[in-house]
């Protein structure tokens, strides 16, 4: 009987190993890890919309503090007032292993900040690499033009 | 041995007199033909390992029509059938066809269809890789968007999306509930996102929304299973093509929620399931049973707790220990 209690116990406990339930389900390489070097979490910001760059296989999301999420809901225009800051967070695609189909967000490309300080020209700062750092960027006047262009999708 | 000869004997008649025993007749075998615009290789793979419960064209084997095994041949055929019958192909309109197709295929690659109980006596219906390459590939041209399709960049958008007159509902509270009960939650838009899906097999795009307690879950690796009180609200838009070739959110299709709560949605697998679709946000189901189907398409991640999202990791604290070693 010993024998077969030791068969029992190990295949119940293989068993229960193949359908033990994930413990750890989160999409860790697409979140913002603490090496990185942004002035705050961008993803804990209120979102405002998301965008798809078929082309680069990439997905954005803009981000708002308070102030700025208030103005996209309200006003749809893009003059929004100081103290308002965007983060557009982009990131490269991947396969979603559960639906074929569909695309989630991969590892983040890089994250850009615009903040309302009552200048004329808002401030423009861009994080990019592993980990994110501060870098200087070629394109920042089109790039606040392209940011402050989007509008909060759309719900009744 | 006299005795063993006797309970043998005694078997052997029950046995034969079970045969008598039959299930109700179904229909088992009006031909089925072609499915309308899927290619003949296809076709082939869906007839050898689908339509046996997925259609009105069954071939049995000799001991599928044996009692007690023909009863439970019976009810998978008329469960099958129920879910998803191809002789009723035609009657489907396009974009559901290609909807039902990429479903089918997903539920072969969790691993839950062909069921695992009929391929062990019928084995030729098992998929190998190359029948799963076909439906890959076939799948990839019928895609809203095509994946990694290289959209040129000075194209201007194909279907120009009618601007929606802003006709914001302002009493949420006139919304009308799903048959199953669940009131409208109008508040979500001021949640955080767990998550963005491109869905470029139907040309849609959503963010997956969490409460503060589903936030909390994830900061604290609490999300299998998740608290009660968690919920999502997947909300899905239109994708627009613009000018420059990006995609952005159009028109509004519909949100989802899931609300949890282990003891109220026993029966529904712990989650309380609800949808409202177009702008007048009108509650989907015919009746209030109509979350079975969100049940079954959420199964194959049930051990995710029944959820397909995999979550941003939305950890605060983690966060702060950056800035505090600054």
């Amino acid at each position: 009987m010993k024998p077969l209690h030791s068969i029992i116990i190990a295949l119940i406990v293989i068993l229960s190993g193949c359908n033990g339930n994930n413990k750890d389900n989160l999409n860790e390489k697409a979140s913002v890890s603490a090496l990185d070097a942004l002035p705050e979490n961008p993803l804990l910001l209120s979102p405002i919309t998301f965008s798809i760059n078929p082309n680069k296989a990439a997905m954005s999301t803009l981000y708002g503090n308070k102030i700025a999420f208030q103005h996209a809901k309200t006003k749809a225009d893009s003059s929004y007032p100081n103290g308002a800051v965007l983060y557009e967070v982009n990131w490269k695609q991947k396969a979603d292993s559960l639906w074929y189909g569909a695309n989630i967000p991969d590892q983040i490309i890089s994250v850009e900040k615009v903040q309302f300080t009552g200048n004329a020209v808002p401030k423009y700062e861009l994080y990019a690499g592993h980990p994110l750092k501060k870098v200087s960027s070629n394109d920042e006047n089109k790039r606040i033009a392209l940011i402050l262009s989007k509008r909060m999708a759309e719900t009744p | 041995m006299k005795k063993g000869l006797k309970i043998f004997a005694i078997l052997l008649v029950a046995f034969i007199t079970l045969q008598f025993w039959k299930p109700e007749e179904i229909e088992y075998s009006t031909p089925t033909k072609d499915l309308t615009n899927v290619p003949a290789e296809v076709n082939t793979i869906l007839r050898n390992s689908c339509f046996d419960c997925h259609s009105n064209t069954v071939n049995l084997a000799w001991f599928d029509k044996i009692t007690p095994a023909n009863f439970i041949v019976a009810s998978h055929i008329t469960d099958g059938r129920k879910a998803l019958n191809f002789s009723d192909w035609d009657k489907l309109e396009k974009p559901k066809q290609s909807a039902t197709l990429f479903y089918a295929f997903n539920k072969i690659l969790s691993g839950e269809m062909p069921l695992k109980s009929y391929t062990a006596l019928h084995p030729s219906a098992k998929l190998d890789d190359r029948s799963i390459a076909v439906l890959k590939n076939y799948l990839a041209t019928i895609a809203v968007r095509k994946p990694n399709q290289e959209i040129p960049s000075v194209t201007h958008p194909k279907d120009v999306e009618k601007v929606l007159p802003n006709k914001k509902i302002t009493d949420y509270s006139k919304v009308k509930p799903t048959l199953n009960n669940i009131s409208y939650i109008p508040n979500f838009r001021n949640w955080k996102a767990v998550s963005t899906s491109d869905r470029f097999d139907n040309g849609s795009m959503r963010i997956i929304y969490g409460n503060e307690i589903a936030v909390k879950a994830i900061a604290e690796h609490q999300t299998n299973p998740w608290p009660d009180g968690a919920i999502f609200a997947k909300t899905a838009w239109k994708q627009k093509t613009e000018a420059d070739g990006t995609i952005s959110a159009g028109a509004f299709i519909q949100v989802e929620f899931m609300i949890k709560d282990a003891k109220k949605y026993e029966a529904t697998k712990g989650w309380g399931w609800a949808r409202w679709k177009g702008n007048d946000l009108k509650p989907y189901g015919d009746n209030a049973n109509f979350d079975q189907e969100c049940i079954s398409c959420h199964n194959p991640v049930k051990n995710n707790d029944y959820v397909f999202t995999t979550p941003l990791h939305l950890d605060i604290n983690k966060f702060n220990i950056y800035n505090k070693t600054k």
